[in-house]
């Protein structure tokens, strides 16, 4: 006996719905929907309420008939054989709502379908109905208006948080208003898009004023002179390119385009955050940025300085058109390798290496002046006889010459790295030294005293640890420290080492020399 | 070009130019040699007498091949040994008797009857290289001190079309001091190797060391102290850059020293010249080609094959064992005696008559792509050799930025 498998509708409603969780993700599809329709102008409204958003997308597309409005609202019956919503899924999103009604006009037919309470339906496993009537001829031309009433965002997605600021750059990085289509095909529709956002989520502009075509800052191709960073407002072009590539499943195009600059020529497009989450290589479909492939740039070259977008009819999409679904097929790994080996050419331009050098020299001159200003303090605290106390040994050294005066001691030897770090003369003998800020930095380093004649330090340090290791022994061996003869005695034979603490030595010379005076 | 003091006719016509790679004609003599091109480098002495094509192994094999002897199926090579290199250091590698040094110096090559069928351009190195740590060349009972007296010595009796001055090539470690020593031990050598040739029916190139343009500048500047400018530009009919087979695997220094070189020649006047890279290994050819270089030599064909190495293509090398002879129509893998060798060491005569096999598939595969690489400089556009590079070099990962930087440099740039 044959059977047919079923399928859950509410189920499949609720699961495709529930994948679209941010207001902007409404966006994105009614842009989709009014490029498909032929749509020249579309326009965006969103309101925040109490319960969710209130959404109206106006387009003034070719409309859509009856058989239009089934797709519409129907699960996988898209009509779409080539566009980008081929799949069905996008206007499922518009169910987390309160209402639908759409209002639409083709050459032909005045068409008004409303669903109500389509979410809760769903979540009581009711599958929502929607009517549609005919409505009095209203509207003197071809178009659709959606409103959605009550859009229910995922948590964490609340209207509140749009600003003009992020839905730009959103419209920008992951909408067919950042598409670059128009670069490779001189029939690309242009399209007019316009936000405008209720001023209890943005009142910073009236309105958000922008095409479906992403544009590049303007070249400069060479540096600014004057500027201190000549760099940063360079910017190249690289011309589109199409690229046939052969795989298993037969032949695909690549279309790349993109742009190297600084961050100033970065900086005059809609960004919004770190320029490392937005740069480098982005691979697309339909021309609407989906994920990037920064592997494809060596990692000897820092990837925001690209902006290169590789278009693929061929790549697989995921439902919510996040990632991409095909990564093991051939045609996506032919895709890697050709644009990996397209990028090597770019990060081989010798504009590009121009581009690095000149950062470079930037960045070592910065440096340099910073220095600069660095010297000038230091040079300001000698001046001002303000004394700093060394930080590590050769400065210990340094100080011990500065403290010598009469040179009774040399330092003949210094390797900072040994056990033993210094080799000293002393009236003709050489001696071995232990050279530390404290003393107690001798224990803590887990040194021995063997063939240590000196310690030379800054200061004893911390008298109570120096106690507990006299308490308590050191590696074994008894250890006391005599601070009025400024030495040490350690192990059974009670040998002797001497201690040098210069902060003493300088205090005590200084004290005398103000009493000579 | 003029030849001053040179009595023989020497003749390098280039034809064509694709950025910076030329092709041309190396006219010496009776020789022509097409350019750029590879001179495969060949022991003709290993040891052995006339009877064994006096030994060396599997150079002996490949010698067999270039005098299309019998033994490896009597085919005709010859168009793959239109020029040989062979230093004077070689001559004892094989621990020979005086009496036997005696007699491999005794006659030009192409004069004994054996090499008879070899007409191509022979070109002896002095072996400087082999020299840096020593001073002459030992046999098993006797040692030859060479200085430039003896190096020109030999190469004039061994019969070379052309020749280089006794140098002494620099090491990546030596202080500015010792290379300054070596450019005036070279400088006087140069001066000597001028006298003493003067009367040379061939080609006399001259010897040039360093990694960078101050390096090579400061060398020139040093060696025409022994012997002016104007006196080197004409009595020389090539320079040999050397002192790179420490820098043979790092692409980028040999692509430095390569640029360097040519414009230290082009700013002493010598750029008209012929450019040979010594002892290059053949991955690198065809970037340094495409920088403007007109021959190089290499033994990578036959060491590749000592190590069981057999060439898919220039880039691509398998071990021979698990090589598909029908996927190449070279003249060995056609031969079915040949093919025998190289599929089953049992089948071949020697070890070395197997692996000579495969050396000499390996020299074809090189010597093709020299060809191919003349072809497309000979239309005197860019875009062939930069196809080319593409398919080969560029699909290298790791020498892929190199030759996008060598298609940057020297042919143009890509149009991105």
């Amino acid at each position: 006996m044959k059977k047919h498998p079923k399928v859950n509708e509410v189920n499949e409603f609720l699961e495709i719905a529930s994948d679209f969780e941010d207001p902007l993700e409404v966006i994105r599809e009614s842009l989709s929907n009014a490029y498909d329709a032929n749509a020249s102008d579309v326009e965006i409204e969103i309101k925040s309420r109490e319960m969710g958003s209130d959404i109206i997308i106006d387009d003034d597309g070719d409309g859509m008939d009856e058989r239009d409005l089934e797709s519409f609202f129907d699960l996988g019956n898209s009509r779409k054989t080539d566009s980008i919503g081929y799949k069905g899924h996008g206007t499922k999103i518009f169910y987390k709502s309160d209402r639908i009604v759409v209002s639409t006009a083709t050459d032909d037919t005045h068409l008004r379908a409303k669903m109500e309470q389509p979410w809760e339906k769903l979540n009581r496993r009711e599958l929502p109905e929607y009517e549609v009537s005919e409505r009095p001829d209203s509207k003197d031309h071809t178009g659709t208006r959606i409103r959605i009433r009550n859009f229910r965002s995922g948590e964490g997605f609340d209207p509140e948080k749009l600003t003009y600021n992020k839905i730009e750059h959103y419209l920008k990085w992951k909408t067919i208003a950042g598409s670059t289509a128009y670069m490779f095909d001189e029939e690309d529709r242009e399209m007019d898009i316009t936000v405008r956002l209720g001023d209890e989520i943005d009142d910073s502009q009236p309105k958000l004023e922008t095409t479906n075509r992403f544009e590049f800052p303007d070249p400069q191709e060479k540096p600014d002179e004057e500027s201190e960073f000549p760099a940063e407002r360079m910017c190249k072009h690289y011309d589109p390119t199409e690229i046939e590539i052969e795989h298993d499943g037969g032949t695909s195009t690549l279309q790349i385009v993109g742009m190297v600059g600084g961050k100033a020529a970065r900086n005059e497009l809609p960004t919004y955050g770190k320029h490392s989450a937005q740069f480098g290589v982005w691979l697309a479909k339909d021309h609407i940025k989906v994920e990037r492939l920064n592997e494809a740039i060596s990692h000897d070259n820092e990837f925001l300085h690209f902006f290169f977008i590789v278009n693929c009819q061929d790549i697989e999409l995921s439902a919510n058109r996040e990632t991409i679904r095909n990564k093991s097929s051939s045609v996506f790994q032919k895709l890697k390798e050709e644009v990996e080996y397209h990028m090597s050419k770019v990060a081989q331009d010798p504009w590009f290496k121009k581009y690095l050098e000149l950062r470079r020299e930037a960045e070592i001159k910065r440096r340099a002046r910073k220095r600069r200003s660095s010297l000038k303090q230091r040079r300001e605290r000698v001046e001002s006889e303000e004394k700093s106390e060394p930080t590590n040994r050769t400065e210990v050294l340094l100080e011990l010459e500065r403290s010598n005066g009469t040179a009774t001691m040399t330092v003949e030897d210094f390797e900072p790295d040994a056990d033993v770090h210094a080799i000293v003369r002393q009236s003709g003998k050489l001696r071995n030294a232990a050279v530390h800020y404290s003393l107690t930095d001798h224990f803590e380093n887990e040194l021995t005293f063997e063939e240590v004649d000196l310690v030379i330090c800054w200061e004893y340090g911390d008298p109570v640890k120096l106690r507990e290791y006299e308490r308590k022994g050191y590696l074994g061996e008894t250890v006391e420290v005599d601070l009025d003869e400024n030495g040490l005695y350690y192990g059974d034979d009670n040998s002797y080492v001497e201690i040098l603490p210069l902060s003493e030595q300088i205090e005590s010379t200084t004290k005398q020399a103000v009493a000579d005076d | 070009m003029s030849q001053t003091d040179s009595l023989s006719a020497v003749d390098f016509e280039v034809s064509a130019t694709a950025g910076d790679a030329r092709t041309g004609t190396l006219s010496i003599g009776e020789t022509e040699i097409r350019t750029p091109n590879l001179f495969p480098v060949l022991n003709f002495y290993g040891g052995g007498t006339k009877n064994s094509v006096y030994g060396g192994g599997i150079h002996r094999t490949v010698k067999e091949f270039m005098i299309s002897a019998d033994r490896v199926g009597a085919g005709d090579y010859s168009e793959f040994f239109d020029g040989v290199l062979t230093s004077v250091s070689s001559l004892t590698d094989y621990n020979v008797t005086r009496e036997r040094y005696e007699d491999y110096i005794a006659a030009p090559i192409k004069e004994r009857d054996v090499f008879s069928p070899f007409s191509g351009t022979l070109f002896i190195d002095s072996g400087g290289f082999k020299f840096l740590n020593n001073d002459g060349i030992d046999g098993s009972n006797f040692q030859v001190n060479i200085d430039q007296k003896t190096a020109y010595e030999i190469q004039r009796r061994m019969g070379a079309d052309i020749i280089v001055n006794l140098d002494r090539p620099i090491a990546p470690d030596d202080s500015h001091e010792q290379r300054i020593e070596k450019a005036r031990k070279t400088g006087e050598n140069i001066e000597e190797f001028l006298r003493l040739s003067s009367d040379f029916d061939g080609a006399r190139f001259l010897t040039l060391h360093g990694y960078n343009y101050s390096m090579m500048d400061a060398f020139l500047t040093e060696i025409t102290k022994y012997c002016s400018a104007e006196t080197l530009c004409s009595s020389f009919d090539g320079i040999a850059l050397g002192s790179l087979v420490p820098k043979k695997d790092d692409r980028s220094a040999l692509i430095d020293a390569v640029i360097d070189c040519r414009r230290v020649l082009s700013d002493w006047g010598f750029d008209d010249l012929p450019l040979h890279v010594l002892g290059i290994s053949s991955r690198a050819i065809p970037l340094l080609t495409a920088l403007g270089v007109d021959s190089f030599d290499s033994s990578t064909y036959l060491q590749t094959a000592i190590n069981g190495g057999y060439f898919v293509s220039l880039m691509e090398t398998v071990n021979v064992s698990e090589a598909d002879f029908e996927q190449c129509n070279c003249p060995v893998c056609s031969s079915d005696l040949l093919r025998g060798w190289m599929e089953d060491k049992e089948n071949a005569p020697y070890q070395k008559d197997r692996l000579g096999a495969v050396a000499m598939h390996n020299l074809i595969v090189q010597k093709r792509e020299m060809a191919k690489i003349r072809d497309c400089i000979s239309r005197s556009e860019t875009e062939p050799l930069i196809q080319y590079i593409e398919s080969t070099v560029a699909q290298d990962k790791p020498t892929r930025e190199f030759a996008h930087r060598v298609v940057n440099h020297s042919l143009g740039g890509y149009s991105l």
